[in-house]
């Protein structure tokens, strides 16, 4: 093998781009299964947000222009459904990512099998089905019984019951807390593995330098944290965009629309009232903004890379 | 990988030390107490687990709340089937086909990998619920609701794009000499996938099909919306659907179909955290 080793690099030259293939069979597999359960319903979600499509209704869907997305923007619920899916994604991974870093740079120095044991600890939350975070930390915000509360009354911190999930103004707070239990160990796992990829030299350099804690975090390590930061985040910001189990299992989006998203809002739409016309609307809508954000998103990634 | 510099301060205790065991602790404590008290109450009895003043141990730790979820009338055996089946086959099937994919896009020697690995990233970032109501009735048409198949293709839409991202990082590990000996011997492509490139990065597919049936473990929305009779539904949807009858008050035995619910994802999740560590972090360091 080591023999080989000068010719195999010159073979691996890659043909100019000229002589390259357009296309790969070894993706085709893929790209067919990709075509069927996504492209073919991107699609239909088009074409059904311009019919009064409604699946209770035999008479056929007729073409109706435009009236859904009148009717989208007219619609206060929307409205606030985009605003709470907003508050709710941002809120949560922005607070998780910071919890994720303070653990990471809190147990970077323990090393070895200390610091595995703690590791394995503090990811445990990460492990627990979302459904079943929803159960426990409703269990736990229960008004009469629940554990969150017998604490708050017993230590004085109280005077009477909070009613988490039942206020409208402290059920999206409620619903987050949970979220960002679940969702920090992964800011924390990817965090502390980027710590540990910072080279060596590097922290070196700085503590010759003397530079204090703060300023070692601050100037040398955030930086190379930066680019694990923001594709954690985007993968993360995306996966809370679809989050439905925790809302759902928790407040099916209540008390009135206090935490509906777009994904409960949308749910129901189609599931409850069977508006399939209507649902995909808004899901057309959704898929724009959302395409905006991830390109802005890749931008700043591409210019930080350079 | 080791901390630099650290003079074996294990026996000199400064301050910052303790600060650090404190912050520790208390990280531990937000993160474990929970999962605690979710184990606690499924050995409380009914009324134990909705008294006023609640109890930090169970006073008469009881199993009877595990075993009245194999009594009650509910096929709880059932729903533990079909989530695993359901779950399991979903991360087979991305894995298998997204590796092929993953190598081709990884050696990116076709014109079309730029164009192909971003469509297929887009595909990621979609919000699913844009593609709820169309799959509800392609899988209608095709009469695939309320079927495991139906199950497996939703499960795909958001697992497959996963994998072939994931699987691709891995595969960029692979220093791409490795191959060469085989091809100077003039193995075709796919024989060199098969038995020398998927050999060395098990770990990875391990890893992969782990996040995807994680992935499918958590998904509530799909089975809430595409399985209609009671025995072919998902542990954690039957969770949200009997809550209101079956677990109104008996808070112990909807934590101890909690528990069983937990149970397969962290025994997944701790089995290959080593390499999941080592998976998902090769690709957001380097930048993805």
């Amino acid at each position: 093998m080591a023999a080989q080793a000068p010719t195999a690099t010159q073979a691996r030259a890659r043909p100019r781009a000229g002589r390259e293939p357009w296309f790969d069979w070894m993706v085709v597999p893929t790209l067919v299964v990709m075509a069927v359960v996504v492209g073919y319903p991107i699609v239909y979600t088009m074409v059904l947000s311009v019919e009064d499509y409604n699946l209770l209704d035999f008479s056929p869907a007729n073409y109706i222009g435009t009236d859904n997305y009148a009717r989208l923007f007219a619609d206060p619920i929307f409205w606030q459904s985009l605003w709470n899916t907003a508050v709710y994604t941002f809120g949560s991974v922005g607070i998780a990512a910071l919890i994720g870093l303070a653990l990471a740079l809190l147990t970077e120095n323990l090393g070895g099998a200390r610091f595995r044991a703690v590791r394995a600890l503090l990811l445990t939350p990460w492990a627990v089905p979302f459904v079943v975070v929803a159960f426990l930390f409703r269990y736990m915000y229960m008004q009469n019984g629940g554990v969150i509360n017998a604490l708050l009354l017993s230590s004085g911190l109280a005077d009477a019951p909070v009613p988490w999930l039942n206020s409208a103004a402290l059920a999206l707070p409620a619903v987050m807390a949970a979220n960002i239990w679940a969702m920090a160990p992964f800011f924390f796992l990817l965090l502390s593995a980027a710590l540990s990829a910072i080279p060596n030299e590097v922290i070196e350099s700085a503590r010759v330098d003397r530079a204090g804690t703060w300023g070692m975090v601050w100037h040398i390590k955030l930086p190379f944290l930066r680019n694990p930061l923001l594709i954690s985040s985007l993968l993360m910001v995306i996966s809370n965009f679809n989050d439905f189990a925790k809302i759902w299992a928790m407040t099916q989006g209540g008390p009135g629309y206090s935490t509906s998203t777009l994904v409960v809002y949308v749910y129901r739409l189609a599931f409850e009232n069977f508006e399939f016309g209507y649902a995909s609307a808004i899901g057309v809508i959704w898929l724009m903004m959302l395409m905006v954000f991830a390109w802005f998103y890749m931008r700043a990634l591409r210019m930080e890379r350079r | 990988m080791n901390p630099p510099a650290q003079p074996s301060s294990a026996r000199r205790v400064s301050p910052g030390r303790v600060a650090q065991w404190v912050a520790i602790g208390f990280a531990l404590f937000w993160s474990l107490a929970p999962i605690y008290w979710m184990l606690s109450t499924s050995f409380k009895t009914e009324l134990e687990a909705t008294r006023l003043v609640p109890t930090l141990w169970p006073e008469a730790p009881t199993v009877a709340n595990y075993v009245g979820l194999a009594g009650t009338s509910l096929p709880f055996v059932a729903f533990f089937v079909n989530t695993v089946v359901s779950c399991l086959v979903t991360a087979v099937v991305c894995v298998v086909v997204a590796t092929p994919a993953a190598y081709a896009l990884s050696r990116a020697r076709f014109r079309l990998a730029g164009t192909v690995g971003y469509s297929i990233l887009a595909f990621r970032m979609l919000p699913m619920v844009v593609v709820l109501a169309p799959l509800y009735l392609l899988l209608l048409n095709a009469r695939l609701l309320d079927s495991v198949t139906g199950l497996v293709v939703g499960f795909t839409t958001f697992g497959l794009p996963f994998a072939v991202w994931m699987m691709k990082s891995f595969i960029d590990a692979v220093p791409i000499e490795i191959e060469e000996a085989a091809r100077v011997d003039g193995y075709p492509r796919w024989q060199i996938l098969l038995k020398v490139v998927v050999p060395l990065v098990l770990p990875g597919i391990l890893t992969t099909a782990t996040f995807v049936f994680m992935e499918a473990w958590n998904n509530l929305i799909y089975p809430l919306t595409f399985i209609t009779t009671m025995d072919r539904q998902t542990l954690p949807a039957a969770l949200v659907l009997t809550f209101t009858g079956q677990f109104k008050t008996d808070w112990g035995g909807m934590m101890a179909a909690a528990v069983i619910t937990t149970l397969p994802l962290m025994i997944a999740f701790f089995a290959v955290q080593r390499s999941m560590v080592r998976g998902l972090t090769s690709g957001a360091v380097a930048g993805a």
